[in-house]
């Protein structure tokens, strides 16, 4: 148990260290005072409008991103699988670039068209995926993924390569991710969404163990399995979907989280999925905190960030798994 | 898709690029002859009339030189003044097409000093046609241009006209310049992400003569990408955006409303090309900035 | 015999395009509690297919195939499962597993989606480690053992579902002799001391003749021959269906049969009928 202690712990942590740093200096007794209503009116707005929604988002985003991650890799047998081999940060690319491009005019514009560009490239790398009937072929999803998210990022460039500079710079520095437009309003969208899937997926636990024995023997031990991956499959794409909607495209959460954690809880999922959630989401809400800060006014793409712990990190378990 | 997207990222701090060069004269080495922004010599031996502009601040500059009559094309982006859109346009300015510019028969093609139209101007050199490259991002690099493009078309009296006019009405404007009472603006460019206008720009140049101060002044960038809580901390009293309108409704969002000036409405939008690059349409541009501001205050 | 868990009855399956050939064509067939039967053939005959039929893996294309008197393709996955205990041809876990997880699994369909194993589960486990003889073998890694011994640790699992029927595909195949002769003499005690129902799909006729009390022979999709060993096989039979001559030499009454060399192919050879 002490391990899960310590992983509470460090998620705890995470989150005061959202809370407490910044480009804006508050000292820590500001902070506290702004939890408590004691502070004036700027120190709240930042502390309880924008830090607090913004590291508890960030953290449900890398939380989401982990499981999807871990559930990806069960279910295509895969352990290079990441949430976005999925194709669909290509169509949320495109839908947001679309959106940028065309200059629509509502706040909520970007979000909803890169939704409904995941949403379209999922539609379209399931449809690519389903052999005979309604048999989802694991291995042509992975390549249905990568085919579809390379149209995508092909029109994308087209439609960058007509538009102005700025524009350009403007979409892709969204692309690139980051917890910007996080407020509470963001926040309880994400939540109510997300709940759905991430319980769909821990539900569906025992199964996932199974399926690293193939797919016949996890039939014969009790696993539907063409339920399953069509559940997976849906669940986790809708879940991705939002988070790229909501934050762009954040790699190597989804990716790397899963490995770590079985290095310390094993490869069975009713640990792992909750393990991984806390991770990612720890990992998530100091890659943001570090986004914000190190180059303080500049905000780097949390995307960036990621990247950089997470190479270095994904180099050391490849080198643990060598040996 | 990203290594395409970061070739295109190239283009950015070149088209932005923070180098602020010194008001000085048109450097001349022994021979009388020049060097132009991307260091390259010149060469004036040959009279120009039909010049192809790949920069909007370039088509101005010839069209206020009165030689408008002898460019050839423009960029798709060069909309001012009026008569240069009777001009054929020969698409970006960035990356141009050769094919397209060489069917205008130039006999000068003048580029944007940018790192990605250097195969271009190699391309154009190689057939023997005159190139020269120029940047013009902030004032101090107008007069720059303007007395080379003088020396190329034969206008120079007309250039050192047009300077002398703009130096005076620049120095006149530092000097009644409001001391007090001064605004505190954000100069906003994008929502999500925010992106916002620091010093090393054009934009924020035209802010501070008409009289308010760039809450971002302390950052030697065109733009930079910050956090909302980076703007709260610096609590600007307006908020000015560029012909964007769209932009006024976008930020209309939960954690925007933590900035009270946005949460308040107090926005400011400027309308107008002059407002997008140096041009000597600037000073005029400054004094309705100025009278704008003073109603606000 | 006890009652009939798989019934097959005029069972047909074939794959791909209707007028394509049938894997499995006309099949009847029963299996019982207490009975082991067995199912040998060439490569390509419609074992596996047959298996899959009347374990709903397929649904059949003409005909029946029933397990505990349903049609085995509308049982749900999970409650087939905590009645069959299927050791399948392949199986290669994609990650590190211990022998006693490997065979908790087997629990797997009778626990719910959340809450540690119960105390039954345990026991169970434990019994069928026992009752297989690899409870010495419990904490080793899987990738660790020897074919014979992942076999028997596969059976294990099977077990601890507490199934009332056993189905072995090609069980044996890579098995040296004696850990052969240990899977074929355990299944038949499962199945004759235990009351279970057993099916065995293998190669080796010659086993098969000497453990099962039902021997289905198939040829190109069809059972030519359904009965006791002794009573069906015969070198004619053999012959037809594996392509070889062979020549007949009993066992203790049981049928063997002894592929001949060229050389050895005349007339007037011992034992041919």
């Amino acid at each position: 148990m002490g391990r899960w202690f310590v992983l509470g712990t460090l998620a705890t942590l995470a989150i005061a260290v959202g809370l407490i740093v910044g480009p804006a200096e508050l000292s820590l007794a500001r902070v506290w005072g702004a939890l408590t209503g004691s502070e004036n009116a700027s120190a709240a707005a930042i502390v309880l409008d924008l830090r607090l929604p913004r590291a508890l988002l960030a953290f449900l985003v890398g939380g989401s991103l982990a499981v999807t991650g871990a559930a990806l890799q069960a279910l295509v047998r895969n352990p290079l699988a990441d949430p976005y081999l999925l194709g669909l940060s290509g169509g949320a690319g495109l839908g947001a670039v679309a959106a940028i491009v065309l200059e629509f005019g509502s706040s909520w514009s970007v979000p909803i068209a890169a939704l409904a560009g995941a949403l379209l490239a999922i539609v379209l790398v399931y449809r690519l995926a389903i052999v005979s009937g309604s048999v989802l072929d694991a291995r042509i999803l992975l390549l249905a993924g990568v085919v579809v998210g390379a149209f995508a990022s092909s029109l994308m460039g087209a439609i960058i390569a007509l538009s102005p500079a700025q524009q350009v710079r403007n979409a892709f520095l969204w692309i690139l991710g980051g917890f910007d437009a996080a407020s509470w309003q963001a926040l309880t969208v994400f939540a109510v969404y997300a709940v759905i899937p991430l319980g769909v997926i821990y539900r569906y636990n025992r199964p996932l163990d199974l399926m690293a024995l193939g797919e016949e023997p996890a039939q014969f031990l009790g696993a539907d399995i063409e339920r399953l991956k069509r559940i997976l499959y849906v669940s986790a794409s809708l879940l991705t979907a939002a988070a790229v909607s909501v934050s762009g495209v954040i790699g190597f959460v989804g990716l790397v989280v899963p490995h770590a954690i079985r290095l310390v809880w094993g490869h069975l999922h009713r640990s792992l999925l909750p393990a991984a959630f806390l991770l990612g989401g720890t990992l998530l809400v100091t890659a943001d905190a570090i986004a914000r800060t190190a180059f303080a006014p500049l905000t780097l793409p949390v995307g960036v960030v990621t990247a950089l712990i997470g190479v270095p990190v994904f180099v050391v378990l490849v080198r643990k798994w060598a040996t | 898709m990203i290594g395409f997207l970061l070739s295109r990222l190239l283009v950015i701090p070149a088209l932005v690029s923070a180098l602020v060069a010194c008001a000085s004269d048109v450097p001349e080495t022994n021979a009388g002859r020049l060097v132009d922004d991307n260091g390259r010599s010149v060469d004036l031996s040959r009279p120009v009339t039909r010049i192809v502009s790949l920069a909007p601040s370039v088509t101005e500059i010839l069209f206020d030189l009165g030689v408008g009559d002898r460019v050839v094309g423009r960029t798709r982006w060069c909309d001012a003044p009026p008569e240069a859109l009777e001009v054929t346009s020969v698409g970006d300015g960035l990356e141009p097409n050769v094919e397209v510019i060489l069917g205008q028969q130039p006999d000068l093609v003048v580029f944007y000093s940018a790192v990605s139209n250097e195969p271009a101007i190699a391309q154009i050199e190689s057939l023997g046609i005159s190139t020269l490259s120029v940047r013009t991002d902030r004032l101090a690099d107008l007069e720059r241009a303007t007395r080379l493009l003088g020396r190329f078309t034969g206008t120079t009296e007309r250039a050192d006209s047009l300077i002398a006019e703009l130096e005076v009405d620049l120095a006149q404007l530092e000097e009644s310049r409001p001391r007090d009472s001064i605004p505190h603006v954000l100069i906003l460019a994008w929502d999500n992400p925010p992106i916002v206008i620091g010093e090393a720009s054009f934009l924020h140049e035209i802010v501070e003569l008409a009289g308010a101060r760039n809450v971002f002044e302390d950052v030697d960038r065109p733009s930079l990408r910050v956090s909302i809580e980076a703007i709260v901390e610096r609590d600007p009293d307006l908020v000015l955006v560029t012909a964007d309108s769209a932009l006024t409704n976008r930020v209309d969002r939960a954690e925007w409303r933590a900035v009270p000036a946005i949460r308040d409405q107090r926005f400011f939008m400027v309308v107008g090309n002059e407002y997008s690059r140096p041009s000597f349409r600037a000073p005029s541009a400054i004094r309705r900035l100025r009278s704008a501001l003073e109603e606000w205050r | 015999m006890g009652d009939v868990i798989f019934e097959a009855r005029g069972a047909s399956y074939t794959y791909g395009r209707v007028d394509d050939r049938p894997a499995v064509r006309d099949v009847d067939l029963d299996v019982s509690t207490g009975e082991l039967v067995g199912v040998v053939g060439p490569n390509g005959s419609g074992k596996t297919t047959l298996l899959r039929l009347l374990l709903g893996a397929l649904a059949p294309s003409l005909g029946q195939a029933l397990a505990f008197g349903s049609p085995a393709a509308q049982w749900r996955r999970r409650e087939l499962a905590r009645l069959v205990g299927v050791v399948s041809q392949r199986e290669e876990p994609a990650f590190p597993l211990r022998v006693k997880q490997a065979v908790l699994f087997g629990r797997y369909p009778h626990m719910g989606a959340l809450g540690a194993p119960s105390k039954e589960d345990l026991a169970a486990v434990d019994r069928a480690l026992d009752r297989c003889d690899v409870k010495s073998l419990s904490e080793r890694w899987v990738a660790t053992l020897s074919g014979g011994e992942w076999q028997r640790v596969r059976i294990a699992r099977a077990l601890a579902q507490n199934p009332r029927a056993l189905v072995l595909d090609e069980g044996t195949a890579s098995l040296d002799i004696r850990h052969e002769m240990e899977v074929f003499e355990l299944v038949s005690e499962l199945v004759h001391e235990g009351h279970l129902a057993g099916l065995l799909v293998t190669h080796h006729v010659n086993l098969a003749a000497r453990f099962v009390d039902k021997i289905v022979v198939m040829d190109a999709g069809a059972a030519v021959a359904v009965g006791k060993p002794e009573q069906v096989l015969s070198p004619r039979v053999f012959e037809q269906v594996f392509g070889w001559p062979v020549a007949r030499a009993d066992w203790r009454g049981v049928p063997q049969f002894v592929p001949l060399r060229v050389g050895e192919r005349e007339a007037g050879t011992p034992n041919q009928s």
